[in-house]
């Protein structure tokens, strides 16, 4: 019996042991790079004597990083040196630009249009597929989940053409339109919304409910939670693209996966502006996640499913 | 509740008699015009998903059967009315090849070494990643362990950085002088040239993908594991199994789906990586022993503007893709009967 518990104790110790080391490993990279943005290169690159405690040449580094001429990481007030091109929005337009966007500004306002105008779209179409009957349903909806196996950031070539073909190259609609009919999206909204009692709806409807009031006085808010965690994977989808903005945008307009390969790529490398800029794309995002755990754990679970 | 009153109708007693006998028949009555409701929903989608998504499919298929000579100019039509003008041009100004392109592969060297790297980094890196989020995943499942949810959140917080700026770091701690080189040699190991040598460049690229990938495949498996009955743990120690015999008859069988769809997701993520060698070996260095395929796509098409070539190196990673995907729902499907 204490052979038992002592081999017992032996193994608990191992898997804490484990479960702690790999903590470390994930968390050390994490924090490397914070403790890097807050010393200057020569501290931070040095095999003979690095340190894990954080300097005070943030701001300078932050400082070094805004005077580049070839990327603009944090917008300003200011002289415009490019506008952002609303289309028919005109009315938002001079507000919109009294504020020189940065890589990070442009991220967050593209990914946010992105993900709330697709789960407008995907819930809309989810809500077709899962009820109302029509000619075609089933063979379109095949058709839409066929796609799912395809990645779809692979089509940069035709849509590269496209869109100098409609005017809209270096334009944020570019890197948002092609992905809006998430086929993940309309896939996940389908399937949760198949939940949504019939019997329900039908009420409404003698209610004298329109059809359009059926879908965002009912289906919507019934659905808050598969809409959380659809709208973190749209995030992140958006958040990450690389290879079409790097193809599509111009200087100016960059994103920030964009904006950092522009400071990698330069003939000298300065690691200080770059760990500054990492870091400051990597904070909110993590605060997010931090905050929202439950969704992002629900998210990469809805992402996950099969049938 | 002004809204909620203009719905109703004139007379309510009447309403709720038809709803009890619509209830009570049990069935669903057709509404008018249900039948163009449903394609109401769907337009936008519909219409969005044509133009940026079917119409790119059919036309990257097109496209590789043809050599590129520039953007089209070509006048299809023409409305110049006094309020608007509309001008529809050619997408491409194009020449037809037949299947050179696809011909042109089989001696295309660059394409080789890139097929060759993206295969080296799939055959190390799933598999030992599979392998650590499985061991994480059955290492937190373990009813002793507190704190569960401190440690998932940690192990999967890489998956919320960003790929580029995941990528930086790595850069930096795999510098000659950077933070691994420091901590190898102050356990009296060698330096290692993570970003100059050939193999271990691609090494490089093998550790970053999984350290950003581990944590998210592990909350996967973790629900997996949270779904095998407890029953059969239970009855594996009645037959006297052991905690290796138990992982290896219980857990691993009954969490075959699951780690398929973790194993052919991690194999069709490592065709499309892109933004790892690109930042951390700055597009394939040392001597493009780390180009992958879609690097070397976005190479012949938007720094060569070799676009029908491309178009075809595109289709053919979408056959690979396609055919992995097919796999894996025909293997889960079989699990599931």
């Amino acid at each position: 019996m204490r052979e038992e518990t002592r081999r017992e104790a032996v193994w608990q110790f191992l898997t804490y042991g484990f479960i702690l080391l790999g903590a470390v490993v994930t968390l050390v990279p994490l924090y490397w790079i914070f403790v890097a943005s807050t010393l200057e290169e020569s501290e931070f690159l040095s095999s003979t004597d690095p340190t894990l405690i954080p300097g005070d040449s943030f701001f300078s580094n932050f400082q070094a990083l805004q005077a580049r001429d070839n990327v603009q990481f944090v917008g300003h007030v200011g002289e415009m040196t490019h506008y952002i091109d609303f289309g028919p929005f005109y009315v938002a337009y001079d507000f919109w630009n009294l504020w020189n966007m940065g890589a990070i500004e442009s991220s967050i306002f593209v990914a946010g249009v992105y993900t709330i105008l697709s789960l407008l779209l995907c819930s809309m179409a989810g809500f077709a597929f899962a009820k109302y009957e029509f000619r075609f349903k089933q063979p379109i909806f095949y058709a839409i989940l066929a796609t799912l196996i395809l990645p779809i950031q692979l089509l940069v070539i035709p849509l590269f053409l496209l869109m100098s073909q409609i005017g809209l190259t270096n334009s944020y609609w570019a890197i948002i339109l092609p992905w809006l009919a998430n086929p993940l999206g309309i896939f996940l909204m389908r399937q949760n919304m198949r939940s949504i009692p019939d019997a329900l709806l039908e009420s409404a409807r003698m209610d004298g409910a329109t059809e359009f009031q059926l879908y965002y006085k009912i289906a919507l808010p019934t659905m808050k939670s598969s809409l959380a965690a659809l709208s973190i994977i749209l995030f992140l989808f958006q958040w990450n693209l690389f290879l079409f903005p790097l193809v599509i945008l111009d200087q100016g307009k960059y994103t920030i996966p964009v904006a950092i390969n522009q400071l990698v790529g330069a003939q000298r490398v300065y690691y200080d502006q770059i760990m500054v800029a990492a870091t400051l794309s990597i904070i909110p995002i993590f605060v997010l996640f931090l905050f929202l755990q439950k969704q992002f754990v629900s998210g990469i679970l809805a992402g996950s499913v099969k049938e | 509740m002004a809204t909620r009153d203009s719905l109703s109708g004139p007379d309510p007693s009447v309403r709720d008699r038809l709803r009890f006998a619509r209830q009570s028949v049990g069935e669903r009555m057709p509404t008018p015009g249900e039948g163009i409701v449903g394609y109401v929903f769907l337009l936008p989608a519909f219409l969005l998903f044509g133009v940026f998504l079917a119409f790119p499919i059919v036309y990257t298929f097109y496209l590789s059967f043809f050599r590129f000579e520039g953007v089209g100019d070509e006048t299809l039509l023409w409305i110049d009315t006094g309020f608007f003008s509309y001008r529809l041009t050619s997408i491409a100004d194009l020449s037809f090849v037949g299947l050179d392109n696809y011909v042109r592969m089989f001696t295309d060297t660059l394409f080789h070494q890139a097929m060759f790297n993206t295969t080296f980094i799939l055959v190390v890196q799933v598999p030992l990643m599979v392998a650590l989020a499985l061991l994480f995943a059955v290492a937190l499942d373990a009813s002793f362990v507190k704190l569960r949810g401190v440690f998932r959140t940690v192990l999967a917080l890489p998956v919320s950085a960003n790929l580029v700026a995941y990528s930086t770091v790595f850069l930096l701690m795999m510098q000659d002088a950077g933070l691994i080189n420091y901590v190898l040699t102050s356990l009296g190991l060698p330096a290692i040239p993570w970003l100059t040598s050939s193999f271990w460049s691609r090494m490089t690229i093998v550790g970053a993908v999984t350290w950003r990938w581990t944590g998210y495949n592990m909350i996967i498996l973790l629900a997996g594991l949270q779904n095998i009955p407890q029953q059969l743990y239970e009855a594996a120690e009645i037959d006297g199994a052991n905690r290796i015999e138990k992982f290896r008859y219980v857990t691993v069988p009954q969490l075959r789906p699951v780690l398929l769809f973790v194993f052919v997701t991690s194999t069709i993520g490592t065709f499309k990586l892109f933004s790892e060698p690109v930042i951390i070996n700055g597009g394939g260095a040392p001597l493009d022993s780390t180009i992958t395929i879609v690097q070397y796509i976005y190479q012949t098409a938007f720094i060569d503007f070799r676009l029908g070539y491309a178009s075809a190196l595109t289709y053919v990673l979408i056959a690979i893709v396609s055919v992995l995907s097919a796999v894996q729902l025909n293997v889960g499907g079989e699990s599931d009967a």
